[in-house]
């Protein structure tokens, strides 16, 4: 055996001459409240915003993605300067002021 | 294992499943010496035991179901005590330096008794040798320290321990050696330091 092996396990058998005679029963109401927590009925019903935010966050982001798809051309016309042919009135306005 | 022979277990544990609170009381009773001698053993620095003996029952509750009979039940809390402890000793990242200053004189005695192998430790000094494998192994990294707690202080087998912690024996043994040779660079470390 390795003398460090050696000092290691001469350490530890004096170790275990040490014995442990702390109270091993469980202490006043542990098992009381341990008990109850343990079978504590699952919390089934959540709120609604617990329920619905997340499904809620999603659909914005699709319908924000579908928008973009849709109105595509537009956007990337807007980004490259093109002017919009449109029908409203108050884009024709804005349009003879500048 | 619990020291009460007379428990019916496998009806308790029926009526823990049908929610049963005075079954469940007596399971906790029941199994408390197990788990407490468990935590105690593994118990990482600046955690009450009592937090960590609720852990490990409020885990055995909700896993309940999963318990199939494969192993007797005291064995499969034993399990989820072992990883609840080793969970606990991962958490804690910091260990704390190991110095020759910090031992108090009784560990400086023991320490030099090993050293110089010139006297066998004395039994009264058990306790100092006892803190003084604590303070070794909290060097270790917490699987490590694990593996050679049980092999070396409670003189667990390999097959036990990788009953306890569901490692297999390679790995076991994998950390064994691991932790081994980190325990002998730290007692070269002591061995110079002891010389200077």
């Amino acid at each position: 055996m390795n003398p460090l092996d050696e000092k290691w396990m001469r350490l530890t058998e004096a170790a275990r001459h040490v014995e442990d005679n702390r109270d091993t029963a469980a202490p006043y109401g542990f098992a009381t409240r341990v008990a109850a927590l343990g079978l504590a009925p699952e919390r089934v019903a959540t709120s609604l915003l617990e329920r619905f935010s997340l499904r809620a966050l999603g659909l914005a982001a699709l319908l924000a993605v579908v928008c973009f798809a849709a109105d595509y051309s537009t956007v990337v016309g807007f980004f490259r300067g093109e002017t919009t042919n449109t029908d409203d009135p108050v884009a024709e306005v804005v349009d003879l002021a500048s | 294992m619990p020291e009460d022979e007379s428990f019916d277990l496998a009806g308790c544990l029926d009526l823990v499943r049908q929610r049963d609170q005075a079954a469940a009381r007596a399971l906790v009773d029941h199994l408390y010496p197990l788990v407490i001698r468990i935590v105690r053993a593994h118990l990482p620095r600046r955690v009450a035991e009592e937090d960590l003996a609720q852990d490990i029952f409020l885990k055995m509750f909700t896993r309940l179901e999963q318990y199939q009979g494969a192993v007797p039940f005291p064995h499969w809390v034993s399990r989820i005590a072992v990883t609840t402890c080793i969970d606990q000793l991962r958490a804690q990242k910091r260990r704390p330096e190991f110095r020759w200053a910090d031992l108090s004189e009784n560990e400086a005695d023991v320490l030099d008794a090993v050293m110089t192998n010139e006297n066998d430790v004395e039994v009264g000094d058990a306790l100092a040798a006892r803190e003084l494998v604590h303070k070794l192994l909290d060097q270790l990294k917490p699987d490590d320290r694990l593996v050679i707690q049980l092999l070396d202080l409670e003189q667990k087998t390999i097959a036990e321990i990788t009953a306890l912690t569901g490692w297999n024996q390679s790995l076991v043994k994998v950390r064994a050696f691991r932790a081994r040779r980190k325990l002998q660079k730290l007692f070269h470390e002591l061995e110079k330091k002891d010389q200077r």
